[in-house]
């Protein structure tokens, strides 16, 4: 591998997304997470255009990069044309490939989201799928979203969805054809490769922490560290 | 607020929008949340207004959210983005319609991205003919469904059963807009209204009676996040960010939102509920919340369909406080009913948050 | 010295280049598009460093170029190029032939409400420094409360170094206009909280530093190194300003009555009607294109035509007095060769 920021730039994303940066924080006042987070969308782009690669690899191993919420609403007021948002999107596929993204909590998190999306669609042809979406999961989705799952063949019905169903309409049954279709694109595109990638080193590193791949999932799932929030105080 | 100044605004983003022929394409999110918004959405474009909307059960996925999830790769989305446009040129269309927000954001970005970088559509094209044995026309071109019910606004007016007005008071309803961040905050050119006064929904509400509200943080995300809503340690980004529209938008008193994207309405319907029972707070009157409408679902109901068919059952903020401003009937028995009223029963009421 | 000068615009770049011009014993025409002379001067006030009133300024130009031939209200309809000269048809039916122009066609103010983000337009408390000087001059609009405003922000750069507002340059003049802005609001209510949101201070000219320092020291004024990216409108009409303070890397959120945008310096369309007409070139940054950005910023590539001022890009008032002195020199220089 060359130095990372060229492995960077290589990304169409990065290519798009940093031009010149000149400090001002257009991206950051406007940012959903770095109000919430400690985190500052300027900084990253004040790094990467730095080349130092002491610190792009520091970058691409803490959590400071998956702060970003991805609501590109910094690509819409850059003077300079940059885009933060796609600059990270190309961070965190770098950090993902080279097996970085284990060095950090939020990083970590790579493993249950590449589990819980990638295998929605594979399995399913959805991103998101009631028999995946578990209301014990997602309390605040409420007592109605529960009653649903409990009776989602019948509200489903109700209002007219083609629940499971074959032919096209709401939430319908992909055809097997297509799933087939959609795992071959995994495999020429790299995707297949990708998954495996997050979870060889998701293994390695839950061999580090003692825990094996469940109870990984639930800590990567559930767990947030003091620390992150700008709420959190020194 | 110097209404002709956005006026001015509006006409600058503008898009010719082609009026029929149109190859549709679903949404996840929505279909599990809201699935009776699509569902009416192509009944009020192909029933009501005999419009041609083409659907094949072959399409998936755009695989948006996995992407913004950063689990697969740009070659991968875009590949799976190629396979939808085949299934377009297969089926002799050249108009694409996305129902979802991140797709058409997806749809866009990937288009533009090729007209930048052609050898990465070259790419593209290879690694689908390699996966699927296909091969596709760029649609001629891409809207997002709120686009063609802004285009249609007005021949819903004028079939319209209600109009958006209260009629305890005879005055216009408030409502607040809620766009999703990838409908124009990427590319401005590609919206109507532009990325700062989106005028889509807003376009709808005024042909429809009622009056839009300007409110801080309008131009805020709903606080979905992608990673921060999908990994249960973040959800606080996605609450905070909701709590902090509400609270902005609190002293307008606003009668309704309206959404164009799939997770918001779920995200300020939920969080709602969320906010009521663990702060005690709740934004609407008399303990009710702030009912959250997609644009399909705010078409029917001004065109006199009836919420439960329509699927407002499936939300928790209720919305009969709504339909009483507007003097829609409804029958409350029936809004927890299957099929031919087939008892299934009924959600549990919140303990704060205010429900029907 | 019968020969013909044309000078088009009657800023202060057309004033000063005719005063000296009629000194030089020529008697060169102005033609202003307006029904009067001074330009973007003679809207202002007072002028930094030292608040000179602007009408002391632009009323002395015009004493020293009353001699001159001034067509106001009047528009060059079209210029045939002949032999060695050029026909410039005026929307008053008159015709010239001349051997000789100076375009003093100068600036265009920014079009504020191009940021969209910022409200200019949209939003009732937000208002130009063009706006304020107006304010200053006549003590009229209603958006400025007499009675005293908590807080009023300076926005800088509104359509200066943006690439997506097609400028890319920086308009030179508004770092300091703000710092003066703000002084002379802060005069006028000493307990108004005033923040200025830049990017970068250039503080180049002289005496700008003392007043800027003067801004901080003496006034209390914030300054905050951040580019405002959103404004918006609260219940009360007020407007909110959203900004990264880049110094501490913290996002900051203030509420003001007022919020002045610093809308920037753009070639001015007329400027480039006249270049379309004389086949000048236009430069990279979209004014017009002189014989070399060094040596030679008056010269246009043409013999015989000459620049002075705002339209080769932003000036301030000093440099473009200057610019016209040198011009006038440089004509009756090149004059003399013809003949």
């Amino acid at each position: 591998m060359g130095k990372l920021y060229d492995e960077l730039l290589k990304d169409y994303r990065a290519k798009e997304g940093l031009k010149t940066c000149i400090n001002c924080g257009t991206c950051t006042a406007i940012c959903p997470a770095a109000e919430f987070y400690r985190y500052d969308p300027r900084k990253v782009m004040d790094i990467v255009q730095s080349r130092d690669e002491d610190e792009i690899e520091k970058l691409l191993k803490s959590d400071f990069i998956w702060y970003c919420g991805e609501c590109m609403s910094c690509v819409t007021r850059c003077p300079r044309r940059n885009g933060p948002g796609l600059v990270i999107m190309a961070l965190r596929n770098l950090s993902a490939r080279l097996g970085y993204f284990t060095c950090s909590e939020k990083g970590r998190q790579l493993y249950p989201l590449t589990r819980i999306l990638t295998g929605n669609i594979l399995n399913y042809g959805y991103c998101v799928y009631p028999d995946t979406f578990k209301w014990e999961d997602h309390k605040e989705s409420g007592p109605v979203w529960k009653w649903h799952l409990e009776h989602i063949e019948d509200t489903m019905a109700r209002v007219g969805a083609n629940f499971k169903g074959e032919g096209p309409g709401v939430l319908r049954k992909i055809p097997r054809e297509s799933l087939d279709e959609l795992k071959s694109i995994f495999d020429v595109t790299g995707g297949t490769e990708r998954i495996e990638t997050v979870e060889k080193f998701s293994r390695a590193k839950a061999g580090e922490m003692g825990m094996d791949m469940d109870d990984y999932f639930r800590e990567t799932f559930e767990h947030a560290s003091q620390g992150h929030l700008n709420s959190d105080g020194d | 607020m110097i209404y002709q100044g956005k006026q001015k605004i509006w006409a600058d983003y503008q898009k010719e929008i082609p009026d029929d022929h149109w190859f549709y394409v679903r949404s996840c999110i929505r279909q599990n949340f809201f699935p009776g918004a699509e569902k009416m959405f192509l009944e009020i474009c192909r029933g009501l207004l005999k419009k041609d909307f083409y659907e094949t059960e072959h399409h998936t996925t755009c695989g948006g959210i996995a992407y913004h999830c950063d689990t697969i790769p740009q070659e991968t989305v875009m590949t799976i983005v190629a396979r939808q446009f085949a299934l377009m040129t297969e089926a002799g269309y050249e108009n694409y319609v996305a129902s979802c927000i991140t797709s058409f954001g997806n749809y866009i970005e990937i288009l533009e991205t090729w007209k930048e970088f052609p050898e990465l559509e070259a790419k593209i094209r290879e690694l689908l003919w390699k996966a699927c044995k296909r091969e596709f026309n760029k649609p001629k071109y891409v809207a997002h469904a709120s686009d063609l019910i802004y285009k249609y606004r007005n021949e819903i007016a004028a079939r319209a059963k209600f109009r958006l007005v209260n009629r305890h008071t005879g005055e216009p309803l408030r409502a607040v807009e809620h766009i999703g961040c990838h409908y124009a905050k990427m590319f401005p050119s590609r919206s109507i209204g532009g990325a700062e006064y989106p005028y889509v929904l807003s376009g709808m509400i005024e042909a429809w009676g009622g009056n839009v509200i300007d409110y801080p943080e309008r131009r805020h995300c709903c606080g979905y996040g992608f990673r921060q809503y999908h990994v249960k340690a973040n959800r606080g980004y996605s609450i905070s960010n909701t709590y902090k529209k509400f609270e902005s938008m609190e002293p307008y008193h606003p009668d309704f939102i309206l959404t164009n994207c799939p997770g918001c309405p779920y995200f300020m319907d939920r969080w709602q509920y969320v906010i009521a029972e663990t702060e005690g707070k709740t934004y609407g009157e008399n303990g009710y919340g702030i009912p959250v409408l997609t644009y399909e679902e705010l078409a029917s109901l001004v065109l006199g369909y009836d919420p439960w068919d329509i699927g407002l059952q499936l939300h928790q903020v209720a919305v009969e406080p709504l339909l009483d401003k507007l003097g829609i009937e409804y029958d409350p028995s029936a809004k927890y009913k299957g099929l031919n009223r087939k008892d299934i029963m009924r959600p549990e009421l919140p303990g704060v948050l205010r429900c029907c | 010295m019968k020969e013909n000068i044309v000078i088009i615009g009657g800023g202060i770049a057309g004033l000063e280049a005719a005063g000296q011009l009629l000194g030089l014993g020529y008697k060169p025409i102005i033609i202003e598009k307006s029904d009067r002379l001074g330009g973007h001067v003679a809207d202002w006030n007072c002028l930094f460093p030292d608040m000179t009133p602007a009408k002391d300024v632009v009323g002395r130009l015009i004493a020293g170029a009353t001699e001159a031939n001034i067509f106001l209200n009047t528009e060059i309809s079209f210029v045939n190029k002949l032999k060695d000269s050029y026909n410039i048809m005026l929307s008053n039916g008159i015709s010239i032939i001349t051997k000789i122009i100076l375009v003093t066609t100068g600036f265009s103010v920014f079009d504020a409400s191009k940021k969209e983000e910022y409200g200019y337009g949209v939003y009732d408390q937000v208002i130009t420094n063009r706006d304020l000087e107006h304010w200053f001059n006549t003590g009229n609009d209603r958006r400025i409360d007499d009675c005293g405003m908590n807080a009023v922000g300076f926005v800088h750069c509104v359509g200066s170094r943006d690439e997506k507002a097609k400028n890319p340059q920086c308009s030179k003049v508004c770092c300091i206009t703000a710092v003066k802005q703000a002084i002379e609001l802060k005069q006028k209510f000493p307990e108004t909280m005033v923040y200025c949101f830049y990017m970068d201070l250039r503080m180049f000219g002289k005496k700008y530093e003392d007043f800027y320092i003067g801004a901080q020291r003496d006034y209390g004024i914030r300054f905050i190194r951040g580019r405002v990216s959103e404004v918006s409108e609260n219940i009360d009409g007020r407007v909110i300003v959203k900004a990264e303070d880049t110094l501490s890397g913290k996002p900051v959120k203030v509420t003001l009555d007022l919020l002045v945008l610093m809308a920037g310096m753009v070639c001015n369309p007329d400027s480039t009607k006249v270049a379309n007409m004389i086949s000048l070139p236009i430069d990279s940054d979209g004014f017009l294109k002189s014989r070399d950005n060094v040596a030679d910023i008056i010269d246009s590539p043409k013999d015989g035509i000459f620049y002075a001022g705002a339209c080769t890009g932003p000036k301030t008032v000093p440099e473009t007095l200057a610019e016209a002195r040198a011009a006038a020199l440089k004509i009756h220089l090149y004059n003399k060769t013809m003949q």
